[in-house]
Formats: structure tokens, C-alpha cells, sequence
């Protein structure tokens, strides 16, 4: 299977290109806790907090507090909302609990705050990917109607991250298991509150990256690079965005 | 540390190429992102090129999570950096 980079065809798994068009399918389609319009004016606000001025000025002061004003965007979402997206898609290494917990304790709530943040990780790795590969953008799909199936997991409890997570073994039958497929590592329990979200940005991110239980085995190699590239690579990613994890 | 900063040898083949790809994918500069796109093709190939983009998408994306829910490092991991951390006195720079 190959993907087209300015009329050149490049080789590509095809998992990678399944995952991907499955997460743009899945972006525009109803949520947890968002419906598929909403869904798809997060992502294009998380578009637009790239040029946003007020992030901009934010993110060259000492304190992202330190500049106060509105946010360049279509503003199509509550305040709480926009400035959740701008934040988490510009500046997340300076997130703190106290913002965190403003935001999921009050008009934003925990779980529409961390569907929020899955949905910025998805539209960021979609369109990180066509960046690098020297891809236009994409545009955004055409949002499928439904309503959000607001189901919270049975025994979610804020005891292991800024918002509220849910035990491995704390799953009651019957519940959708988020861990099933993709490990029960803290990053994917950082999603357990919305336990959909964390197939919908694993099922992209172990095409992207690699499969948890690929990620220790030297023996073999799964990408096109080998295990020692790949960690530089993620590394430095990693360090350019600061981020502790 | 291999992902310290370009010019440092990281021991990692083509890793001077990669970490120029890394910083220019995630930097404001077109035309050194298409200058670096080409030393990877050239040094790596298609397919590699494919992935190598994959790779950065990947942790330009799950840092966002990470850092959005305020996530620990898991105990073993945390052990294994417990050195380096302290080295770097890392901890005190810790946000309420």
C-alpha cells in the first residue's frame, strides 16, 4: 500500500493507513461525551490555537498567566472549552493540577475535559503526520449526526492523575475494558474516564509509534526503522515539547 | 543523553538526520523542514521516511495526554531515571 505525497506514491503499512483513516472517521463521529459537530470544532480549534496570538504572547512568557485576553479561532465552544484546547494544543508542558482542576471541576466537567484532550491528541498526530510527510493539511470531515453516550465508568477515582482514572482491576463486568487491547499503562489510563477514547487514540497512536508489547522487543523489528531510531526520534520529540512523562 | 541536541553524536545510525528531522518538523523554519526531509529520504528511504513521520507524530501527540492529565511515570520507570532526575535536580521544578 503506498500514500500520496505531492503526486509521489511512498510505501506505507497497511496498518498505518487503515488507523489513520479510522481516527478522521472516528473524529467526526458522535463521542462519550461530545457530539460529532463538537468533536470536529475541537479539532479545528486546536487548528487555529497554532496561529492564535494570545498563545502566541502566552507562550513566550515566563508564566503562561501572565497575558490574559480572547483566543483567535472560530469560537465556536464555551470559553472553558477553547481555552482548554488552545492550552493542551500549544503550551501543555506548563499545565498544572490547579488548571486542570478548574477546568474539570467547574462549567467544562472531568469527562467532557478529557474526551477534550484525546480529541486535540488525535487532530495533533493527524496533522503532524502531513506536515512532516509535506502533505496540505486535511480538511476536516463532515460530522456524522448521533448523540454522546455519556456513560462515566462505574469506579472512576482521581487517585492516580489530575482527573479521574480508572484501576485495572476496578472494572466491573459488563463495562467496556479500555485496557483490553492496548496495556493498562499510566498514558492510557491517563484516558480511562472515557474509556472509548482511549481505543480511539491508541488504535492511531500504536500504528504511528509501535504496539506496547513491540516496544521492548529487540529481537525484532517492526518498522522501517529500527527500535534505537525510533526511540531517538521519540525522545527528542519529546524533550522539544518538554514534556516530563 | 542521545536526544540532547543536533551536533552531539547520539551513536544512533543516521541520528544527526533524524534529530535535524525531529527539530524542523516541530520548528517554524519551511524550508529547513524540506531540507530536512530530503537528507532522510536520501539517507533512509521511502519507506523509512514513512515511519520516521509516523514516529514523530506519534509523541508530538501523546505528550499532550501525558501532560493534560498530570499522569506519574510508573513506578519501574521512575526507579530507572531516579539518577538521571536527580542529576538534572528535575524534581524542583515540580507545579502545583
Amino acid at each position: 500500500m503506498t500514500i500520496e505525497i505531492n503526486g509521489r506514491q511512498l510505501p506505507a503499512r497497511p496498518s498505518l493507513v487503515g488507523a489513520i483513516e479510522d481516527a478522521w472517521q472516528r473524529l467526526a463521529g458522535p463521542g462519550t461525551w461530545w457530539q460529532g459537530a463538537e468533536r470536529l470544532a475541537i479539532a479545528e480549534e486546536a487548528r487555529a490555537a497554532l496561529s492564535c496570538r494570545l498563545c502566541a504572547t502566552r507562550k513566550a512568557a515566563l508564566s503562561p498567566y501572565a497575558a490574559d485576553g480572547r483566543h483567535d479561532g472560530p469560537g465556536v465552544l464555551s470559553r472553558e472549552a477553547i481555552e482548554a484546547v488552545h492550552r493542551v494544543r500549544t503550551d501543555p508542558s506548563r499545565i498544572t493540577e490547579r488548571w486542570v482542576r478548574g477546568l474539570a471541576d467547574g462549567a467544562l466537567g472531568e469527562e467532557r475535559y478529557v474526551e477534550l484532550v484525546s480529541v486535540v491528541a488525535i487532530i495533533t498526530a493527524l496533522d503532524t503526520l502531513d506536515h512532516a510527510l509535506g502533505r496540505a493539511i486535511r480538511p476536516l470531515p463532515q460530522p456524522r449526526p448521533g448523540e454522546p453516550t455519556r456513560q462515566r465508568p462505574a469506579n472512576a477515582v482521581r487517585d492516580l492523575a489530575w482527573v479521574a482514572t480508572v484501576a485495572p482491576d476496578a472494572i466491573p463486568a459488563g463495562e467496556l475494558n479500555p485496557y483490553s487491547v492496548h496495556g493498562d499503562k499510566n498514558i492510557h489510563r491517563a484516558l480511562g474516564l472515557v474509556p472509548q477514547e482511549v481505543f480511539n487514540f491508541f488504535d492511531l497512536d500504536v500504528e504511528l509509534y509501535l504496539k506496547d508489547h513491540e516496544i521492548r522487543d529487540f529481537a525484532h523489528e517492526y518498522r522501517a526503522i529500527s527500535h534505537p531510531q525510533i526511540e531517538l526520534i521519540a525522545g527528542r520529540a519529546s524533550a522539544l515539547n518538554r514534556c516530563y512523562y | 543523553m542521545v536526544a540532547a541536541s543536533q551536533g552531539v553524536e547520539s551513536g544512533v545510525p543516521h541520528g544527526a538526520v533524524l534529530t535535524a528531522f525531529v527539530d524542523a518538523c516541530l520548528g517554524p523554519d519551511a524550508a529547513a523542514l524540506a531540507h530536512a526531509r530530503n537528507a532522510v529520504i536520501a539517507g533512509l528511504g521511502d519507506a523509512a521516511f514513512v515511519d520516521v513521520c509516523a514516529t514523530v507524530a506519534s509523541f508530538n501527540a501523546v505528550v499532550k495526554i501525558a501532560d493534560a492529565t498530570g499522569i506519574p511515570l510508573e513506578e519501574a520507570k521512575e526507579a530507572r531515571t531516579r539518577d538521571i532526575r536527580a542529576a538534572l535536580g528535575i524534581e524542583a521544578f515540580h507545579a502545583p
